[in-house]
């Protein structure tokens, strides 16, 4: 029996038959061989029929438990039987040497970058089935196996280096017990989306591939956030009842879920949710939160190689606000920097991309995305209830280079006799500490502002949230956080300006319940934290939040404050 | 050669399930069958899902469709009343 560490990104137990998912990457390289062309064309054609099987088989599959998808599937099968296509791959296996997995790589790849130049952007993103076709063929020409997450057929704990952006989307929510990478962190792309899918992840685990063998049972505890392989039957029996227990919390906890969030004494706390444009359930959000303090734009430019269209976004955005009506959806621009992987962007390699050219900066380094994206959120603007927010401000300059662009933006679309609302809110983030020690400026320059409590820690303390090897220096209950954190709150408050919270903080009960009794009544989390925090906020009372918050106000350290909060607010999770 | 031509009336335009039917149906006959639209020479290959999709057919476009074969006017015919049709979602 072994046990290992990670970063317990979404809380969960599971117990489970583990899944090692090697995602397969085509050889894109021109190969020939001395073959004769008969024995190419029947290796082509047996490929052909083997893929033809595997897409009826997850298109049957998927029939059941999500029609929609089991229609992209349907796509792919025509895909795969086209007729030109097919004419060009058998010419080119006829008159050329190339091997067959080259030739289908070539046809393909080709008509993929014909439909990704077409004019209409439904058409563009067809260019990526006929990509998961020819990668099909091509894995079963060079003989790998089969993994994907999206047919998954049985409940498995996927375990893998990382989840791409694409593996996530169209995995198969039902099967996934829960996911267990070798990198990631708390703010990774695959940790919120397994929070948000309710999917326990356990991330950051170093060699995890080589540590677990496929099929073989695990136990996930990412409340804990260890991995165990090879339990004996006393250890799993725990588990057992470790999970029956977690279910039965979660399900006291969730019937606070649509509650409507008021302190025992009488204070009405706004509870927003933070989403991605990806939220399928947006209505089930929109039923249980007060507004979306948070809309994630970046993930729009991620695992693509073109950039999202105006068209595309004006899109996306007018569907998120549609889903959320008069309820207000902060729309973040796009936060995004060199730690992450993103093609469409061209991001610049840096020394330090936590302090370079990223979110705002680059925006500005590159005011064609800007104003495209400022142009979208805008035109979407008419469809709900839009207020504009601006990540990584540094300085008024900041505010004022943003405000001049968007005044720019706005006389271009009135010129072309496009709607947008007038009364768009305008806000910044407050997440470098210059901007937080400078609130009281900055409250009078716009109309409102969220707390980004991740990135003002690791900013606060210099401490790089994503640097397994200085975890323990990134103290998010620092009191250094919470000072800083009270200015800015009162600074608002004396201006009359909405501050909310959007940071991961804003979503754990203790701190929660201290940055309300520091004067917070916004607060926006996860989707999956939605329930407790409403259970927190319906069962005390602001006073109490009030008198807690101030006994902590002298505390020297991190630790001690923690440890008063979690005494003080024991939810039960 | 048989011809005929006709507007695109469906909201996404012949994309996705429309094309997919489109092509089913094509294929069931024996003779060459071409689709393009009526504006330009740009002729291809009915039969080819990609080449429907490369087409980019909207909402409004006129569509020119014609065949060649012993079933040729069969074909355009079942073709151009597919597309007449709006492609009523089954269900």
């Amino acid at each position: 029996m072994e046990t290992y560490k990670g970063y317990p990104a979404s809380r969960g137990v599971a117990i489970g038959k583990a899944m090692l998912y090697h995602p397969y990457t085509p050889d894109l390289s021109s190969r020939t061989s001395g073959a004769a062309a008969a024995s190419r064309l029947a290796a082509y054609d047996a490929a052909k029929e083997q893929a033809g099987r595997e897409l009826e088989n997850i298109q049957a599959n998927m029939k059941v438990e999500s029609p929609s998808k089991a229609a992209i599937f349907a796509a792919h099968i025509d895909i795969l039987n086209d007729v030109v296509m097919d004419g060009e791959v058998r010419s080119l296996l006829k008159n050329e040497q190339l091997v067959p997995s080259s030739a289908v790589a070539e046809v393909f790849t080709r008509y993929a970058d014909i439909l990704s130049n077409v004019d209409d952007s439904l058409i563009q993103e067809r260019a990526s089935d006929i990509l998961d076709v020819r990668n099909r063929l091509m894995r079963i020409l060079e003989g790998h196996l089969e993994q994907s997450l999206a047919d998954l057929s049985e409940p498995r704990i996927v375990i893998a280096n990382d989840l791409l952006p694409s593996d996530t989307a169209s995995m198969n929510r039902s099967m996934v017990m829960a996911i267990v990478c070798e990198v990631g962190g708390s703010t990774s792309h695959t940790a919120i989306i397994a929070r948000s899918y309710g999917i326990p992840a356990l991330l950051g685990l170093n060699g995890a591939m080589n540590k677990v063998a496929d099929g073989k049972e695990v136990i996930v505890d990412s409340c804990e956030g260890i991995l165990i392989t090879g339990a004996d039957d006393a250890l799993t029996d725990h588990y057992i009842r470790k999970l029956d227990k977690y279910r039965k919390q979660t399900a006291i906890i969730m019937r606070y879920a649509d509650n409507m969030p008021v302190t025992t004494d009488g204070v009405r706390i706004e509870v927003g949710a933070n989403i991605v444009s990806a939220n399928d359930d947006l209505p089930v959000i929109a039923a249980r939160a007060d507004s979306v303090g948070l809309f994630r734009t970046e993930f729009l430019f991620m695992g693509r190689k073109d950039l999202p269209s105006e068209e595309e976004q004006v899109e996306a955005y007018r569907r998120v606000l549609s889903a959320f009506g008069e309820k207000a959806v902060v729309l973040r621009t796009l936060d995004i920097g060199g730690d992450k992987e993103c093609e469409s962007l061209h991001l610049p390699q840096e020394e330090n991309p936590f302090l370079g050219n990223r979110a705002l900066r680059f925006c500005f380094s590159r005011q064609d995305i800007f104003r495209i994206q400022l142009r979208a959120a805008y035109r979407a603007s008419t469809a709900g209830n839009l207020w504009l927010m601006l990540p990584m401000v540094s300085s008024l300059g900041d505010i004022k280079r943003a405000k001049a662009i968007i005044a720019d933006v706005l006389t271009e679309l009135d010129q072309e006799g496009k709607k947008y609302c007038h009364n768009t809110k305008f806000g910044v983030m407050i997440e470098i500490p210059a901007i937080a020690i400078l609130a009281d400026q900055v409250a009078k320059e716009v109309d409102f502002a969220s707390i980004g409590s991740n990135d003002l820690c690791q900013y606060t303390l210099a401490v790089d949230r994503m640097n397994p090897a200085v975890t323990d220096y990134y103290q998010s209950y620092h009191p250094a956080m919470f000072r800083l954190m009270r200015y800015v709150i009162e600074q608002f408050h004396t201006q009359g300006k909405p501050i909310g919270i959007c940071g991961e903080l804003g979503g754990e009960p203790e701190a929660a319940a201290a940055l309300m009794g520091l004067g917070i009544r916004k607060l926006s989390v996860g989707p999956e934290s939605l329930p407790v925090i409403k259970k927190l906020i319906c069962t005390h009372s602001i006073r109490q939040m009030e008198q807690d918050a101030r006994h902590i106000a002298d505390f020297s350290f991190a630790d001690d404050i923690f440890s008063y909060l979690s005494s003080q607010y024991q939810m039960d999770r | 050669m048989y011809t005929k031509n006709t507007t695109i009336t469906n909201d996404t335009g012949l994309h996705a399930r429309p094309a997919s039917d489109f092509v089913r149906l094509a294929t069931q006959y024996d003779s060459k069958i071409y689709i393009g639209k009526a504006e330009n020479d740009v002729k291809l290959d009915a039969k080819s899902i990609v080449m429907i999709l490369a087409l980019a057919l909207k909402k409004g476009t006129v569509v020119e469709i014609s065949a060649d074969g012993s079933d040729e006017k069969q074909a355009v015919d079942a073709l151009i009343g597919l597309i007449e049709s709006g492609f009523p979602e089954d269900d």
